[in-house]
């Protein structure tokens, strides 16, 4: 089963999140900020990242940088964010190999985009 | 003599109908000359002002005429008597003479080579010519020699001069033998052919015909007026070919006119091109000369006289005026010469009056902006050494200093002729101007950021419903719960921001209701509840169990207590306190909101009443927030004649008192402004 580790501070986005990529048979991992997913990395290794952009502490591009430091290039990461220079932004993070999603999003479309992405790097499609 | 009055009449009549064809000429002159008028109105004019001359001195020649002939037949008259004498004196030299024929004959011929006469000849008392100039009238009768006064020839019993009777003439008779016959009392009426008591023998009559020149008619006016005519057209003719040249000096003349305050700049303008004689070529010389001239004396005073108004930095009005001014005004001449600044840029740069003319451009030096400044304008300066125009924003201080200035400058080069090297130089702070658009900047990301989450939330827990994945009771209350949250905190999100705006163009209103602020409050306490239980809040309401009711606007009130009791909930730790309080006063009702939260620095407690701006505080940066619900909840206090008080240090939690005025329940502010 692969592990996803979704990073938020808003409660209500990181249970929605859940419960999709639960029921599309991923196993979640929570952290709910930054600082909290670096030391939750370091313990266990996970297969994709989802991370809210905007969180007290390390945000979203802060921990994008820390954790292509510390942990390498191979993780697939992925960021949402509502805010509205998206482009710059999406600019800053393609420069650590991450992806930019926009808010507001379906659920179903993120699933994909993730699906997607885990595809690309060669590992096992998800359960159905 | 009974022709002067007559004459000084004329001379009046003739003087009064110049003077109002002059008037008249002076009016429709302008006409005449005036391109817009029709050429026919001109000319006729012209023409009815040359009739009306003509008329005149046709008039004045006839009665010229009139008293040169009076005066030529009392001339003549006069002759005529001496001759008269003359023969009297032979007769009675010689009374017995017979045949005097031949004598007489010879005297009368002499007078007539003298004096011009028609008809002179001596008539007996028998009619019968005695003696004539005409000598072949001698010995026949003389009927119409009889009677005096003006001749005529209607009888042609006698020859007269052949063609010369068309002229005016008067017949005078004069009785030889008799003094009494002197010419000047027998004018006008007849005398009778045999006067009584004359001696027959000696009964002989002089009679004379004075040749007087002819009267003009009108026909001779008409040619004299003729020859006025052509000789005017001849005038005008040559007008018309002069007028082309005319024209471009009358051009030169308005562009004078026109043009009186730009000569000084403009000299050029004057100049003709669209004639070609020697005057237009004169005169654009004479421009080109005066051209020279006035930039040669432009060159050498213009420097000394700004100097000397602009360097007078002691006293001068014009240099105080530009003390007082708040921007920075700097003055530079020949490329490199600081002329004048004022006290700002002094200040700005760290000179001194003395320093700044002292020093030149690539000299200069300065403190703090004015080296950035400095730096703009030998940008600005150009390889020809003229100043080319530009306007720049330097940000001062430290990049990351809350309170750093900005400055807006502009180089502004002078556009006089032949200085080429001048510019001004303005400098203004435009702290507050960027402050304020870097808080509009963030206000729209805040509230982009602000609007997105919860329309986030409401997608996606939206999806979930709808994807028929999940049929667990538990999640599908869940969902609805959180949609519905949600979209409360959308739709009032949306209010607070439509609410600013309202209050920005100033079209918001307040509707009176009676309002009583326990519900009030409670409603608001129950709407926060959930936050507050969220963070482990302690959030109590402290009221009378009964209060009186208040004059204001439910909703608008709602919104204060929501942005109040919110703020209060948003910046205290988990596990803190909120009180919620109400009391009336004298004249007010006071609602309080105390918390022992994070608290508010002094500095900031103006600060964050203002429009998108918050606390300059890392608690509270972390915190979402637009800057717009402690704005917006004084705003509405204040439409309701109150205000909201805060009283709060850092770290000490907050207390934010609302006073709504309220006299005996019925006086309040609202119903005066209702009432209006």
């Amino acid at each position: 089963m692969q592990k996803i580790l979704i990073v938020d501070d808003e409660a209500h986005i990181a249970r929605v999140l859940s419960l999709w990529l639960t029921r599309h048979g991923y196993e979640i991992r929570e952290a709910c900020n930054g600082t909290a997913a670096l030391k939750l990395l370091a313990a266990e290794r996970v297969d994709l990242i989802i991370s809210d952009m905007n969180m007290p502490g390390l945000d979203g591009l802060g921990l994008a940088e820390a954790v292509r430091n510390r942990f390498g290039w191979d993780i697939p990461f992925l960021v949402l964010s509502a805010r509205c220079d998206q482009a710059k932004l999406a600019e800053k993070l393609a420069a650590f190999g991450v992806r930019l999603f926009p808010k507001p999003f379906m659920p179903s479309q993120l699933v994909a985009e993730m699906e997607r992405m885990l595809g690309a790097t060669g590992s096992r499609s998800p359960q159905t | 003599m009974n022709d002067n009055p007559r004459r000084v009449f004329s001379f009046r009549f003739f003087a009064s109908v110049v003077d109002s064809m002059k008037r008249a000429w002076k009016t429709f002159g302008g006409f005449w000359i005036a391109e817009e008028v029709p050429r026919w109105f001109g000319l006729s004019l012209v023409l009815i002002y040359l009739a009306g001359i003509g008329a005149v001195a046709h008039f004045e020649m006839l009665q010229a005429q009139r008293e040169a002939n009076a005066s030529s037949e009392r001339s003549f008259r006069y002759a005529v008597g001496a001759l008269a004498e003359q023969l009297l004196a032979r007769k009675a030299a010689n009374p017995a003479e017979a045949a005097p024929a031949e004598e007489d004959q010879f005297l009368l011929e002499r007078f007539a080579s003298r004096v011009p006469t028609k008809i002179l000849r001596l008539v007996d008392a028998n009619g019968r010519i005695v003696a004539s100039i005409a000598s072949e009238e001698v010995g026949k009768p003389s009927s119409n020699d009889l009677v005096e006064g003006p001749f005529t020839n209607a009888a042609g019993d006698i020859g007269a001069p052949s063609g010369a009777l068309e002229k005016p003439a008067r017949l005078i008779r004069i009785p030889l033998g008799s003094t009494s016959g002197k010419g000047e009392s027998t004018t006008g009426g007849p005398i009778s052919p045999a006067g009584a008591g004359h001696d027959p023998a000696s009964d002989l009559w002089l009679v004379a015909c004075a040749v007087l020149p002819k009267a003009p008619t009108l026909l001779s006016s008409a040619g004299a007026l003729t020859v006025v005519l052509l000789v005017l057209g001849a005038l005008f003719a040559v007008h018309r070919r002069l007028r082309g040249q005319l024209r471009g000096i009358s051009r030169v003349a308005d562009r004078l006119r026109l043009n009186r305050d730009r000569l000084a700049t403009d000299l050029g303008s004057l100049r003709v091109t669209d004639t070609f004689d020697h005057m237009t070529e004169a005169w654009n010389q004479l421009i080109d000369s005066a051209q020279g001239w006035f930039d040669t004396v432009q060159r050498t005073q213009a420097n000394e006289e700004l100097s000397r108004v602009l360097q007078r930095s002691g006293g001068g009005a014009l240099s105080d005026a530009l003390n007082a001014v708040p921007d920075g005004f700097l003055f530079i001449t020949n490329e490199v010469r600081f002329e004048y600044v004022n006290s700002t840029v002094a200040r700005l740069f760290g000179w001194s009056h003395e320093e700044a003319r002292r020093i030149t451009l690539p000299e200069a030096h300065a403190e703090g902006i004015g080296g950035e400044v400095l730096a703009i304008v030998r940008g600005a300066l150009q390889a020809d050494g003229s100043f080319e125009a530009r306007t720049q924003v330097l940000e001062g201080g430290d990049e990351q200093a809350s309170n750093r200035s900005s400055y807006r400058v502009w180089v502004i080069p002078l556009q006089r002729i032949r200085h080429q090297g001048e510019c001004v130089v303005l400098i203004r702070d435009v702290s507050q101007q960027i402050q304020a658009d870097r808080a509009r900047e963030e206000f729209v990301t805040q509230v982009t950021h602000e609007l997105r989450t919860p329309l986030t939330n409401i997608r996606a827990y939206t999806e979930t419903l709808s994807s028929g994945m999940f049929d667990d009771p538990k999640v599908i209350s869940e969902c609805y719960n959180v949609i519905t949250k949600e979209t409360r905190r959308l739709s009032r999100l949306i209010e607070d921001i439509l609410s600013v705006s309202q209050l920005e163009v100033g079209s918001i209103e307040l509707t009176a209701d009676n309002v009583d602020l326990r519900t009030l409050l409670s409603d608001g306490v129950r709407d926060v509840r959930g936050l507050a239980d969220e963070k482990n809040i302690d959030l109590q309401m402290l009221a009378p169990a009964k209060l009186e009711p208040i004059n204001a606007d439910r909703d608008k009130l709602a919104v204060v207590i929501n942005n109040l009791l919110a703020n209060a909930i948003k910046y205290t730790p988990n596990g803190g306190n909120v009180i919620v309080g109400c009391q009336f006063t004298a004249d007010a009702a006071v609602l309080t909101f105390k918390d022992n939260g994070i608290g508010i620095d002094a500095a900031d407690h103006a600060r964050i009443f203002e429009k998108f701006q918050r606390a300059d505080d890392p608690a509270v940066q972390q915190e979402t927030g637009t800057g717009i619900g402690l704005y917006t909840a004084r705003e509405i206090v204040r439409r309701h004649g109150g205000d909201i008080e805060l009283i709060s240090a850092k770290g000490q939690g907050s207390t934010f008192l609302v006073r709504l005025p309220h006299r005996g329940g019925r006086a309040t502010a609202l119903s005066t402004t209702q009432e209006a």
